[in-house]
C-alpha cells in the first residue's frame, strides 16, 4: 500500500502532526503502571501488519518531511555526521542493509537493482535515482553512510566491536534526545552511558552490553525508550539547546496538552557482515498528549508512570518544569481502573 | 554533591609504576609531572632504554634529571615543543614501547591525541594527574575549546556564553562537555565558583 507523505514542520511553526491511523499504531512504550530502566531487549522479529514493526526499518507518513528536517540540520551543523577512517567497512554493511530492506518491503517507493557491483538505487519519494559501484567510495557524491543516512528516519550509530566492548565511531544524528554526536563520538559503552542516571547501579548497561557483544548476523533486536518534549522537535541536542531550551517556559496549563508530546525511541541493532560493527538504529515518534489521551487506557497508564517516576529520571528527562502540570492534566484521565499488561491502545 | 556519585566517563588516574615487560619507556612529563618521573627512579632504574620528554615552567629539575636520565633526556621550554619534539621521535620507536604521562589533565590529553596519530591507544598510555584539577571544556554550541577552567560555569573562548562545566568527559577530546547554563532563563547564572582548584 502506498504511504501519503504529509507536509509538516519540525521547528519553528511546529505543524507536525499525527493522522488517526498514525496515533493507533503509535509505539506506546509502559505496559505497566511503573517505570523503570530495564535491558528490556527483544528479538527484531516481523511485527504484525500495519504496526512499527512490521519491517526491517518503518517507512510512514512523516518520511518525506523527516528527511527534509535532517536535510536542514545537517545544512547548519555538518557535525551531526562524523565518521572515523576505520569505519569504511560498516558503512557500506549498512548501505547494503538498508537499500535491500527497503527495496523489498517497499516497492512501490524504493528499488534496488544489482549487475554484479553496479548498483542502481531508487528513492521516489525523494526524487532520487543514482549508480554506483558498491565498495568504491568515489562513485557516490558523498560517504556511503552519509548517502543512505540522509534517507532514512531517524538517526544511525555505527558501533565498532574491540576490546571486548562497543565504541561509537560513527554516526549521522539529527532528532537526539539531548545527547552530542561531536562529543560522543570514539567514546566506548560505558563512557557514553556515563550520564545516565541509576542504570549504573542497576547494571543494566552491563547487562544490555553483555547482550550485545553476542549479537548475530541476521538476528536484530530492538528495544523502546522515551522522553517528553516540548512540542514535536526532532533536533533536540545539546547544539542547539539555546534555541529549544527557552520552549520549556511557554507550557501552561491551557497549552500542555497540545505542546508536550511523547517521544518514543524505536532502538534496533542489527550485526553487520563484513565490518562485525554494530548498527544502532534510533528511530523517534512523537505524540501529543492530547492525541494520547483520545486513547482512555493510554491516558490512565501514563498518568500513573508520570504519577511514580523516579525523581532523578524526572531531572535527568528534563521534565522538572512541567511534570506536575503534566500529571495534574492526565489525572482528569484516570478513573482507577485496573489495567492488565500491555500496550495496546484499546 | 551526593553520596556515591561518579562520573562514569571520567579516565582513572593512578601512580605510574614501571612497566616490567617493556623493549623501552617513553616518559612525558610537564610541570610537577616530573617529580612523578623522578618517583619512577626511586623506585627501580629499568634495564631497556628511557626516553624522557619534560616541558619545565621555570622550577628547573633538569639538573637532577640529567643524573637519572643521562642519555634520552630532552628538556623543553613549553607544552607545545614538547608536542612537535614528540612528534619527531614517535617515528623511531619500536613495538613494546611503555608511555608514561604526568602532568595536568589538559596535557595529558594532548599528548594522547599526538599519541594516538601513531597508533598508540589509550588504554595503553599509563597516566597521572599533577599540578590542577582544572578543567578543559568543549563548548557543544560552537564546538571551541577551553583551557583551565577552575569553576563550575566558565566562560567559552569562542562565542562567550556561559558555560556549565557538565561531568561528562570525552578521551576524543579531551575535555568535558558545556553547555550553555541560562538558555531557559537569559541572564540568570548560579553562583560562580572555585570547584577544581
Amino acid at each position: 500500500m502506498a504511504l501519503n507523505f504529509k507536509k509538516e514542520t519540525f521547528r519553528e511553526d511546529y505543524t507536525y502532526s499525527n493522522s488517526d491511523a498514525a496515533i493507533k499504531r503509535f509505539p506506546f512504550p509502559f505496559p505497566e503502571d511503573q517505570y523503570m530502566y530495564s535491558v528490556n531487549i527483544e528479538p527484531h522479529t516481523k511485527g504484525k501488519q500495519g504496526t512499527v514493526c512490521e519491517f526491517t526499518f518503518d517507512i510512514d507518513e512523516h518520511y518525506v518531511a523527516e528527511c527534509l528536517d535532517k536535510k536542514i540540520t545537517l545544512e547548519q551543523d555538518p557535525g551531526r555526521y562524523k565518521a572515523l577512517p576505520h569505519m569504511m567497512d560498516a558503512q557500506w554493511d549498512f548501505v547494503e542493509l538498508t537499500m535491500e530492506a527497503l527495496a523489498q518491503d517497499y516497492p512501490e517507493h524504493f528499488s534496488l537493482k544489482k549487475q554484479g557491483l553496479i548498483w542502481t538505487w531508487e528513492n521516489k519519494p525523494l526524487g532520487i535515482k543514482d549508480t554506483f559501484t558498491f565498495g568504491d567510495t568515489s562513485t557516490l557524491a558523498t560517504e556511503p553512510f552519509d548517502y543512505i543516512g540522509r534517507q532514512l528516519q531517524g538517526d544511525f550509530v555505527l558501533l565498532d566491536h574491540r576490546d571486548e566492548t562497543l565504541y561509537a565511531d560513527a554516526g549521522i544524528v539529527t532528532s537526539q534526545a539531548d545527547w552530542s554526536l561531536a562529543f560522543n563520538v570514539g567514546m566506548s559503552w560505558r563512557e557514553w552511558h556515563g550520564p545516565v542516571p541509576r542504570a549504573t547501579e542497576l547494571g543494566v548497561m552491563d547487562r544490555a552490553l553483555k547482550y550485545l557483544l553476542n549479537l548475530q548476523i541476521g538476528s536484530p533486536v530492538r528495544r523502546l525508550n522515551w522522553t517528553m518534549t516540548v512540542n514535536p522537535r526532532l533536533d533536540t541536542s545539546p547544539e542547539n539547546y539555546p534555541h529549544w531550551g527557552g520552549e520549556r517556559n511557554t507550557v501552561n496549563a491551557e497549552n500542555i496538552g497540545d505542546l508536550i508530546h511523547l517521544r518514543v525511541e524505536l532502538q534496533t541493532l542489527f550485526r553487520l557482515p563484513r565490518s562485525n560493527a554494530i548498527v544502532f538504529s534510533i528511530r523517534c515518534y512523537l505524540i501529543s498528549l492530547k492525541d494520547i489521551a483520545t486513547y482512555p487506557r493510554w491516558a490512565k497508564r501514563l498518568h500513573r508512570v508520570q504519577k511514580t517516576m523516579h525523581p532523578d529520571l524526572i531531572e535527568y528527562k528534563g521534565m522538572t518544569k512541567f511534570h506536575p502540570m503534566m500529571v495534574d492534566w492526565l489525572a482528569k484521565f484516570d478513573d482507577g481502573e485496573t489495567l492488565a499488561i500491555g500496550t495496546q491502545p484499546e | 554533591m551526593e553520596h556515591g556519585y561518579w562520573i562514569k566517563s571520567k579516565p582513572v588516574y593512578n601512580a605510574l609504576v614501571w612497566h616490567e615487560k617493556a623493549t623501552a619507556h617513553l616518559i612525558i612529563a610537564k610541570n610537577q609531572g616530573v617529580l612523578v618521573a623522578l618517583k619512577l627512579f626511586q623506585q627501580r632504574q629499568p634495564t631497556q632504554p628511557v626516553t624522557l620528554l619534560y616541558a619545565q615552567d621555570g622550577t628547573d629539575y633538569a639538573k637532577t634529571l640529567n643524573k637519572v636520565v643521562p642519555a634520552g633526556l630532552d628538556v623543553l621550554n613549553s607544552e607545545q615543543d614538547l608536542l612537535v619534539s614528540l612528534k619527531n621521535i614517535m617515528p623511531n620507536m619500536r613495538m613494546g614501547l611503555r608511555v608514561y604521562v604526568a602532568g595536568s589533565e589538559g596535557f595529558i590529553w594532548s599528548v594522547a591525541e599526538v599519541l594516538k596519530t601513531f597508533g598508540v591507544e589509550d588504554a595503553d598510555i599509563m597516566k597521572e594527574l599533577t599540578d590542577t584539577l582544572a578543567r578543559t571544556i568543549y563548548c557543544v554550541h560552537c564546538k571551541a575549546i577551553t583551557h583551565n577552567i577552575t569553576t563550575n560555569i566558565g566562560k567559552c573562548s569562542g562565542c562567550e556564553r556561559m558555560l556549565f562545566v557538565r561531568d561528562h568527559f570525552s578521551r576524543h577530546l579531551g575535555a568535558y562537555m558545556g553547555l550553555m547554563i541560562d538558555a531557559e532563563s537569559p541572564g540568570e547564572l548560579p553562583e560562580i565558583e572555585e570547584i577544581y582548584p
